[in-house]
């Protein structure tokens, strides 16, 4: 108790995020740049729930959880293995709405290597593009074995490598890069891996434990105006994709309109027609937690309970 | 101006600042080109010519020794030769034993006594001197003029001497010419009245007090 | 010994740093996923020796290798820009371009054109070291006193002979500065490098951050600072024994 006063008191590094910020205004930051897996962030009517919304676009490397703990940003835009490893190491982050229910997590190659599967592409040699250290990686790692590949670092959302080489094979979330890689006349086949079994929530709505308990009333509106974004971007993306092309002119409109709509079936399942957009189990938290753990991904398993919340 | 230098003169060029002494040598010396007129020199062969600027300007990275054989490495000569040619001129300004010291290590008049020797190495028949003397106390600068002196008298060698100094000019001096203030004239060109053989003593004599009350006036008038 | 002793000066603020860091995060004022703990730290680096002195090597050879090529063309086409005016005004532009573009910017380009490998990493330092070594040299060879070269005209010298018995040498203390800055430089292009080129210290920081590893990802950017501070000591070292007996700056 004592030791939390004085973080309140002092001129902590925290507090120092914090200067410079109207009273009242909630920033949320994505981690990524304005594309469709933001779409209803980006259409959420925030002020007929009476919230002041700001919301900052990332790219690459946009550390939003840190971003969330250090209480920079009041929400922010994490994949749900990222907040339980947080969890893990005493960053107080809690989930409150889940975006894709299925994680859009995929391995695409060029179409005309004839790859079957997941185990046949870490058998068949060439190049891997992914990012190392996530825990997806690490689970591929483990159960094909990087041996007979050479794994580079992801390029992010550039595809020219992957159009340069047929033995280039690049993570990418399913609906999006594969969609820009045929769109410049490539011949793509996606392999999801979930299919490896490891199918965390991603592009997870999270804030942090301290603003839920100060202000849970704005936490709340923030959910709800979350879902009603959603639901009004899934009926008609077009408005939105218009503002965020803008903010984003890396990809073409025609790629934005194609993606907004293959990403349809991630975001809304069986699952949430019965219990609304967004919504999570601790089932698949749960499932999550044990899988980090065996990956040696964190040392302490936090409750599943404590990772999300309902609002 | 018209200036006309014979063979083996030791002759000592005054005048105020910026009147262009310094520009006059280094056009005798051919590192620069006269705007009007010409210098001609006669007989047309070849020769050397050697400088002495007012700093040592010795390569700080060199030694002694290597810095003093300098003109003739540049001029092809081999090793060996040349470093005999440079310990023979090093020998003549007393620096025998400092051959293997660094400029660093050395004082104002022993650097500027390796520059001398570095100016005699390649047998100049033409020696230009810009007020060498001008940065060492008085001491170093009469024992250094006297060793200028009998290095002109054994060589044979043609002096060009600039210098402020008007007791030195009149000292070391056959001839002393004193240019004219904004430069291009001539004030005075007089042959001094004074031994052939230069010494200590000659600096207490009046026949120098009395060269130097005639150079003098000739630099104040205008 | 005297050496030794003046080291210590520059421990003291280290060491109270690192002491105020650790309290700091063991009492809880600043969290332990923002800023690690010291002893995390050093926990981290004994746990991943093996992993962290491999990618230590290999981003030495990619930095020093880098390093040497920029130093031998940097001096090159400083010497080239020093024959004219003209070709100065003509080229000089084009060598400030090495210093201004944002290696960020231009590390994904080097991957297309050498490949995912040590030989982006070594064109990454090469591009971000280069330009202090062109600037100095050339500043240095410039800047010959004129009476230095008029001694070496009156001799007869030929350009070629003035540039290397004189300029050259004459230049060197400028030269050592400007491979002191670019030894540092060359270190920071070649973790970048491997940011995108994916190896040694630069792809173990990357991978530390996605797995928020902040411990093991401090740990790596120590490696590389003790990377930086070696190839800067080397440099003085070469500094002292060219220059030791004529120099000011080593007196």
């Amino acid at each position: 108790m004592h030791r939390r006063s004085f973080l309140r008191i002092a001129p902590a590094i925290a507090l120092l995020a914090n200067c410079g910020k109207s009273p009242g205004k909630i920033r949320l930051a994505l981690n990524w740049k304005p594309d469709p897996q933001f779409g209803g962030f980006y259409a959420a009517p925030y002020q007929a729930h009476g919230l002041d919304v700001e919301i900052l676009p990332g790219g690459a490397g946009t550390p939003t959880i840190q971003m969330v703990g250090a209480g920079s940003a009041e929400f922010g835009v994490v994949s749900a293995d990222e907040l339980v490893v947080a969890r893990s190491q005493g960053n107080d982050v809690v989930a409150l709405y889940a975006v894709f229910q299925n994680n859009p997590q995929g391995i695409m190659v060029h179409a005309s290597r004839k790859l079957a599967s997941l185990a046949d592409l870490f058998k068949a040699g060439g190049t891997v593009a992914l990012q190392r250290g996530l825990p997806y990686a690490r689970l591929l790692e483990k159960k094909y074995g990087f041996d007979k590949v050479k794994i580079v670092p992801s390029p992010g959302g550039d595809i020219s490598a992957f159009l340069a080489d047929k033995n280039f094979a690049q993570q990418c979330f399913i609906m999006s890069e594969p969609l820009t890689a045929k769109h410049r006349g490539a011949d793509v086949q996606v392999f999801p891996v979930s299919d490896a079994g490891y199918n965390p929530y991603t592009t997870v709505l999270v804030t942090s434990g301290s603003f839920l308990r100060k202000d849970p009333d704005r936490a709340k509106a923030m959910v709800a105006a979350v879902r009603e974004g959603w639901r009004a971007y899934l009926d008609d993306p077009k408005p939105t994709n218009q503002r965020m092309n803008q903010l984003n002119p890396s990809m073409a409109p025609e790629v934005f309109a194609g993606v907004a709509d293959a990403q349809k079936p991630f975001i809304e399942t069986d699952e949430t027609r019965r219990n609304g957009l967004g919504s999570m189990t601790e089932e698949r938290w749960q499932t999550l937690i044990v899988q980090l753990k065996e990956l040696g991904d964190i040392q302490q398993a936090p409750a599943a309970d404590d990772c999300y919340r309902a609002l | 101006m018209d200036l006309e230098i014979a063979a083996g003169e030791f002759i000592a060029i005054l005048g105020p600042s910026g009147c262009g002494k310094s520009t006059l040598l280094r056009m005798i010396a051919r590192l620069a080109e006269p705007t009007a007129g010409r210098i001609t020199i006669q007989p047309e062969e070849q020769f050397q010519t050697s400088f002495v600027f007012q700093d040592a300007h010795l390569l700080p990275w060199r030694t002694v020794l290597d810095n003093a054989a300098l003109p003739l490495e540049l001029m092809g000569v081999a090793r060996e030769e040349r470093y005999a040619t440079a310990r023979t001129a090093l020998q003549q300004v007393s620096l025998y034993e400092a051959e293997d010291r660094y400029p660093a290590q050395l004082s104002g008049g022993m650097r500027m006594r390796v520059s001398l020797a570095r100016a005699l190495v390649a047998h100049p028949r033409l020696l230009l001197l810009d007020e060498p003397f001008a940065a060492l106390d008085e001491i170093t600068r009469f024992r250094l003029d006297t060793q200028l002196r009998d290095l002109w008298r054994t060589r044979g060698i043609t002096v060009v001497f600039v210098t402020h100094s008007i007791s030195e000019a009149a000292f070391l001096a056959n001839r002393a010419v004193v240019l004219t203030k904004r430069g291009g004239g001539i004030k005075l060109d007089r042959s001094l009245d004074l031994p052939l053989e230069r010494n200590d003593d000659l600096r207490m004599d009046p026949r120098l007090g009395h060269e130097m009350k005639l150079l003098l006036s000739a630099m104040e008038e205008e | 010994m005297r050496r030794l002793r003046s080291v210590i000066p520059a421990l003291i603020p280290l060491l109270v740093v690192t002491a105020a860091a650790e309290l700091a995060v063991r009492y809880g004022f600043v969290k332990s996923y923002l800023v690690p703990a010291p002893s995390s730290v050093l926990r981290a680096m004994i746990e991943s020796r093996a992993e962290l002195f491999g990618a230590l090597l290999t981003t030495s050879v990619s930095a020093l290798v880098g390093f040497l090529l920029s130093t031998v063309a940097g001096i090159a086409i400083a010497v080239f820009l020093s024959s004219s005016r003209a070709i100065q005004r003509a080229f000089y532009p084009y060598a400030v371009f090495f210093q201004t573009v944002p290696i960020i910017a231009i590390a994904p380009l080097l991957v297309i054109w050498f490949g995912y490998g040590t030989r982006t990493v070594v064109a990454s330092a090469f591009v971000v070291s280069i330009f202090p070594v062109i600037a100095n040299t050339l500043s240095g060879i410039l800047s010959t006193e004129p009476a230095l070269r008029d001694l070496f005209r009156l001799y007869g010298a030929s350009t070629l002979v003035t540039l290397f018995k004189l300029r050259f040498p004459a230049a060197l203390p400028q030269i050592l500065t400007g491979l002191r800055v670019a030894s540092g430089l060359a270190v920071i292009g070649a973790i970048v490098g491997e940011f995108i080129g994916g190896q040694g210290l630069g792809s173990v920081v990357d991978v530390a951050r996605t797995q928020q590893r902040v411990d093991k990802v401090f740990a790596a950017v120590l490696l590389a600072s003790v990377l930086g501070l070696a190839l800067f000591g080397l440099i003085n070292l070469v500094s002292y024994i060219t220059l030791r007996r004529w120099h000011a700056s080593e007196q």
